[in-house]
């Protein structure tokens, strides 16, 4: 089928346009955004070809053969990979077409397009990989190309510090994945996921009591990407990153992916003699409240959402401990549509506000920004689970699949919800509505069209993706049993969940409408926060992110100054002292002494000459 | 007919003296040029020793069974044929500090190969012995003959005298054998080896024309000759010594220990091991202090015979095989380094390591070149010397099952190579990080430099990174010997 090979140019032209950028046409900031807003839309149309023509397909060619270890750069086409495929081209490419207007003025402007398109590509890398070791190569791509987008204002000390962070927070977690790679591969002898899941199927102890250590390492790769406790820190301060990029990477992408590889490997995780499951679940579900918590006190807009999206990911990944990577994606699909939409909104607040990013610095956006306000609303709703918005259904699915499994982790993921409708309604009621509380505030301006369009774009999804059948298409891939629920499409769907298990529906619902009551009586018309008199050293420790950052540094300090204190000390008189400079010195000393043999004298040569043969002889002749 | 077996060698010394007549009628301002002639006509016979009129196929023995011509003789003829262009090549860019009599310094280069290529089908002693005397005459006079350079003729005096005292060790050992074998070929004295092995005139004998042999690749003892000859003869000459008179004495190494005399090869064992690891420390060790550049490389090429004889003592296909892999990538960075310096020093005739200090700031092109070369001689992957080492350390090491002593050797060798890589790499250093004299004109190289720079760094590259093409011909070539 020539039709397939529609794969390699939806996985290389982003490539393909960031080399171009990058080897080119980095000089014209206008034709390189253009180059790589075209390679966007061309892997998205792709992507929409594939996702209509096929249920599934494999390409692949073989790139490493060493003895046992064969690794093919791969393009695995599936349920899973076709709706990821959507997702990430699709809000990738209104992310690029945003970037053209948001970005507007910058120095670096090729740059940026360069650097987007090479996440572009990475992240499409990890979602087509067909075994585990292209999977690594694509997720520390990913790394690599995060680490240029959040410290793309490297200028900026806090930007550089935040990239940092990110890449080594996102390394020790690759670090377990790794480990976690070459257990299954030393247990099952392949890295292909095709191979592992019907080796798994014909033997699922094939793994035995390894499969839980197995499982939670290659947990630790999603733990660092997917932000979730305790490597969760890196995400809130990698928004110092272009709010574009915050979209792109912290919605909808890159955070996705520790998500994305875990539904992938979910085969892995759910044998027998496995007890990973349960620790999943129970990092998930706590990431998810911490995170909410966290939320509930922050006045940067960026930052809410930040903390927001950690919560979110928490609920997925909470869903995919409880057995359920159907939910988990379907809620992926939605929060990435909903969640990019917000971050878009908040950088056209930011934009219109000159940069100014605290919440209670604006107020009565709703009028100066018409078009922002109304998207961000959509957005909004959607995260916080009104029905028809999409958020409704795949949270709900979620609920469902605790409900079924786990009470304690299900009411814990109900008051959750409430905890986001409640931070949610506070940063829409502070920012959009009542007075202006400040003169940037008032002289707000809607921001140009190629920004709206993108919003207006997204809002659409939000909406509906809710009811467009993406649980039908999921349960191809993991089977009706473990999807959980919510078959149907369209119409149909609309009210599913509250015939399905109506408990957690009207439980979600119920919880909506508790967060936006208590959030208007806290907040409407507020000038300052009034939670921090009320709650006190709680609604601190909210603020200031339950000391995380604070512990992790001095932890850092500590062990690191005694490990480079005693590794300098090595360095100095053991390595340098007596090893180099020992070994050199007897070297240099003994190539002197030989050179005195070669005094240029003719005699002396010929003696040396016959000693030499005559010792030859001796030994050979009499001695040996 | 045995006489075809001979065309290469016929037609190379047809080749000089032809030079030779032509030099007649050539003006004193065009006799540079010839030097091209000559290299094209190594290059022609180097085209022509593919064809299947000089190359059998399989292993022939001519001439009343004293040549043979097999793979591994083809082998070692197209390398001292390949050698002799690009070291003609750098004649031509030499010529000027020649004073007279340009002409016969080409001619003389190809007897010499003629010499070299005769070695390389060697079955018999007489052969081996007129075929190093041609080999040894030549390479006196090529040595002094910068004759209005005290450096030079002092050289080719120190060569001439200790070169002597070698020959006649070897030809004293050559009628011990004959003597107690009654016969000059290899290949009947081989069918006496059991008898051989217990008369100690003959293993007297072979002893001494281990060392005849050792003296032309400068193995420890004999490699005393080699860094002063190195330093005082003209650059081409130090090329051509370092690349073609060396692998010509491991051809005849070869021929020698694995044609005729077998069964010593296993009792010398030890012997061989010593003469190895005393060869590699001492060309390491001496090399370090050196300042000037062709010095050093003499000591270099001391080191590097020290490793090829890991692959004479393992004494196995793997080992031979190593050799001749060692001495193809050996070819391109020693001619390449030699080439630059021959360029580099024309201004003023000093090869200090000092002058080449800068190199990377006016020149470029030859800074990376001698700066490849310098990394493959130093065995950094992926270069061809790379490769080299670690398949001759290899060999040795699967000895080591059989013989714990191998460890020791092996360890040796890698202090060898850690050494190598201080003073290879002092090299480096000076031409990419020294500063240079500011006063430097840019030089302009001439196309058929270019042409063998290229062709040099090429080699040292593709050798290195397509290890299994040379492994194929070598493997071949290796096969023809018995083992």
């Amino acid at each position: 089928m020539m039709l397939q090979h529609i794969a390699w140019i939806v996985l290389f032209a982003p490539l393909a346009a960031a080399a171009l950028i990058a080897l080119a046409t980095r000089r014209d900031d206008r034709l390189s955004a253009q180059i790589s807003i075209a390679a966007s839309a061309v892997a998205f149309a792709g992507s929409l070809i594939l996702f209509l023509a096929f249920d599934r397909f494999e390409l692949a060619w073989s790139w490493l053969n060493v003895g046992p270890l064969k690794v093919d750069l791969g393009f695995k086409f599936d349920a899973l990979s076709g709706l990821m495929l959507l997702v990430v081209t699709g809000v990738g490419t209104a992310i690029h077409v945003y970037s053209f207007g948001y970005m507007q003025g910058d120095r670096s402007f090729a740059r940026f397009f360069a650097s987007m398109s090479l996440f572009m590509f990475s992240m499409l890398g990890i979602v087509v990989s067909n075994n585990l070791a292209q999977m690594f190569v694509f997720w520390e791509l990913v790394g690599v190309s995060s680490y240029l987008l959040i410290g793309f204002w490297y200028e900026r000390p806090a930007a550089a510090d935040a990239s940092k962070k990110a890449f080594i927070a996102n390394r020790v977690g690759d670090f377990g994945f790794l480990l976690g790679i070459l257990m299954v591969w030393g247990l099952l002898g392949t890295v292909r996921f095709d191979e592992l899941e019907a080796r798994l199927r014909t033997d699922p102890g094939a793994m035995g009591a390894a499969a839980t250590v197995a499982g939670l390492l290659l947990f630790c790769g999603a733990v660092g990407k997917s932000a979730q406790f305790p490597l969760h820190v890196w995400l809130p301060d990698a928004m110092e990153g272009p709010t574009p990029v915050s979209a792109l990477i912290h919605a909808a992408t890159m955070v996705a992916a520790g998500v994305f590889m875990l539904c992938r490997v979910f085969f892995l995780l759910n044998v027998p003699d496995s007890s990973a499951l349960p620790v999943i679940a129970w990092i998930g579900g706590g990431t998810g409240l911490l995170a909410a918590l966290i939320a509930v006190q922050q006045d940067d807009i960026k930052r809410i959402l930040a903390y927001s999206t950690l919560s979110q990911l928490g609920m997925m990944v909470m869903a995919v401990g409880l057995g359920g990577p159907g939910p988990a994606m379907y809620h992926l699909v939605t929060h990435a549509f909903f969640k990019a939409l917000l971050f878009l909104g908040a950088g056209s607040v930011i934009h219109a506000m000159h940069h100014e990013q605290d919440i209670w610095k604006m107020g009565r956006l709703s009028q100066r920004l018409p078009v922002t306000c109304k998207t961000f609303l959509i957005g909004a709703l959607a995260l916080c689970g009104v029905p028809p918005f999409s958020g409704f259904y795949s949270k709900d699915a979620i609920l469902a699949q605790g409900f079924e499994h786990n009470t304690w982790l299900f009411l814990l993921a109900v008051f959750t919800a409430w905890l986001t409708t409640f931070y949610m309604s506070r940063l829409v009621i502070v920012a959009f509505f009542g007075g202006p509380k400040s003169s940037g505030a008032e002289e707000a301006h809607e921001s140009p069209g190629i920004m709206t369009s993108p919003l207006i774009f997204l809002a659409v999804p939000s909406v509906v993706a809710g009811i467009a059948g993406i649980p039908g298409r999921l349960s191809t891939q993991f089977g009706a049993a473990a999807e959980g629920a919510h078959g149907p499409a369209g119409f149909a769907a609309l009210f599913e969940p509250f015939s399905h298990s109506p408990l957690p529906a009207f439980l979600g619902l119920l919880v909506f409408m508790l967060g936006v009551a208590a959030a208007c009586s806290f907040y409407w018309g507020a000038k300052e926060d009034p939670l921090p008199s009320k709650l006190g050293w709680f609604a601190r420790a909210m603020k200031d992110r339950f000391y995380f950052d604070e512990i992790y540094s001095a932890l850092v300090r500590l062990t690191q100054e005694t490990i480079a204190t005693a590794a300098a000390w090595f360095d100095r008189w053991i390595l340098s002292g007596l090893m180099v400079r020992g070994a050199h010195g007897t070297t240099e000393l003994v190539g002197r002494a030989l050179r005195l043999a070669q005094t240029g004298n003719l005699q002396t040569y010929a003696l040396l000459l016959a000693f030499g043969v005559a010792w030859m002889l001796f030994y050979a002749l009499v001695a040996r | 007919m045995s006489v075809s077996y001979l065309f290469l060698e016929i037609a190379v010394v047809l080749s000089g003296l032809g030079l030779l007549l032509v030099d007649l009628w050539t003006p004193a301002e065009h006799k540079r040029g010839l030097g091209y002639m000559a290299a094209g006509a190594a290059a022609l016979i180097l085209a022509f020793s593919f064809s299947k009129i000089v190359d059998p196929g399989v292993s022939v023995a001519a001439f009343g069974g004293s040549f043979t011509q097999d793979a591994l003789a083809l082998f070692f003829k197209r390398f001292f044929l390949l050698a002799a262009v690009l070291i003609l090549l750098m004649e031509v860019e030499f010529s000027d500090r020649i004073t007279a009599g340009i002409t016969e310094y080409y001619a003389l280069t190809l007897f010499a190969l003629a010499g070299m290529m005769v070695a390389a089908s060697v079955n018999d002693f007489a052969l081996l012995f007129v075929s190093l005397e041609l080999m040894a005459v030549t390479f006196y006079v090529l040595t002094s003959f910068q004759r209005t350079r005290l450096g030079s003729l002092e050289a080719g005096v120190k060569y001439l005298i200790l070169g002597a005292v070698s020959s006649a060790i070897l030809v004293y050992g050559i009628a011990l054998i004959y003597g107690s074998a009654g016969t000059m070929n290899f290949t009947k004295i081989a069918d006496k080896a059991e008898l051989l092995k217990e008369s100690k005139i003959a293993v007297f004998g072979f002893l001494l024309v281990l060392v005849g042999l050792g003296f032309k690749v400068a193995v420890v003892p004999m490699q005393i000759w080699a860094p002063d000859v190195y330093q005082g003869a003209p650059t081409p000459t130090s090329a051509f010594l370092a690349v073609g008179s060396k692998a010509a004495g491991f051809a005849l190494l070869l021929r020698v220990l694995h044609g005729a005399a077998p069964e010593l090869l296993l009792s010398w064992e030890r012997l061989l091991m010593i003469l190895s690891g005393l060869t590699i420390l001492y060309g390491s060790l001496c090399a370090i202090p050196q300042r000037n550049l062709k010095r050093l490389l003499g000591y270099s090429s001391i080191a590097n015979a020290g490793y090829l004889f890991l692959g004479i003592s393992a004494g196995t296909v793997a080992g031979v095989s190593a050799i001749l892999y060692y001495l193809a990538g050996y070819l391109f960075a020693v001619v390449a380094a030699f080439f630059v310096i021959c360029i580099v020093s024309k201004a003023n005739d000093s090869e200090d390591i000092s002058e080449f200090a800068g190199l990377s700031k006016h020149s470029p092109f030859l800074a990376s070149v001698l700066a490849l070369s310098m990394v493959s001689l130093a065995g950094v992957p992926p270069m061809a010397g790379f490769f080299g080492k670690f398949l001759l350390l290899k060999s040795a090491a699967e000895q080591a099952v059989s013989y714990p002593g191998y460890y020791v050797l092996l360890g040796v060798a890698i202090i060898g190579v850690v050494i190598s890589l201080y003073y290879y790499f002092e090299v480096v250093r000076a031409i990419y990080w020294s500063p240079g004299s500011q006063d430097r004109r840019v030089i302009i190289l001439s196309k058929p430099a270019k042409l063998a720079l290229w062709t040099c760094a090429a080699g040292m590259v593709l050798v290195g990174v397509f290890p299994n093409l040379v492994a194929r011909a070598t493997d071949a070539a290796a096969a023809a010997l018995k083992f």
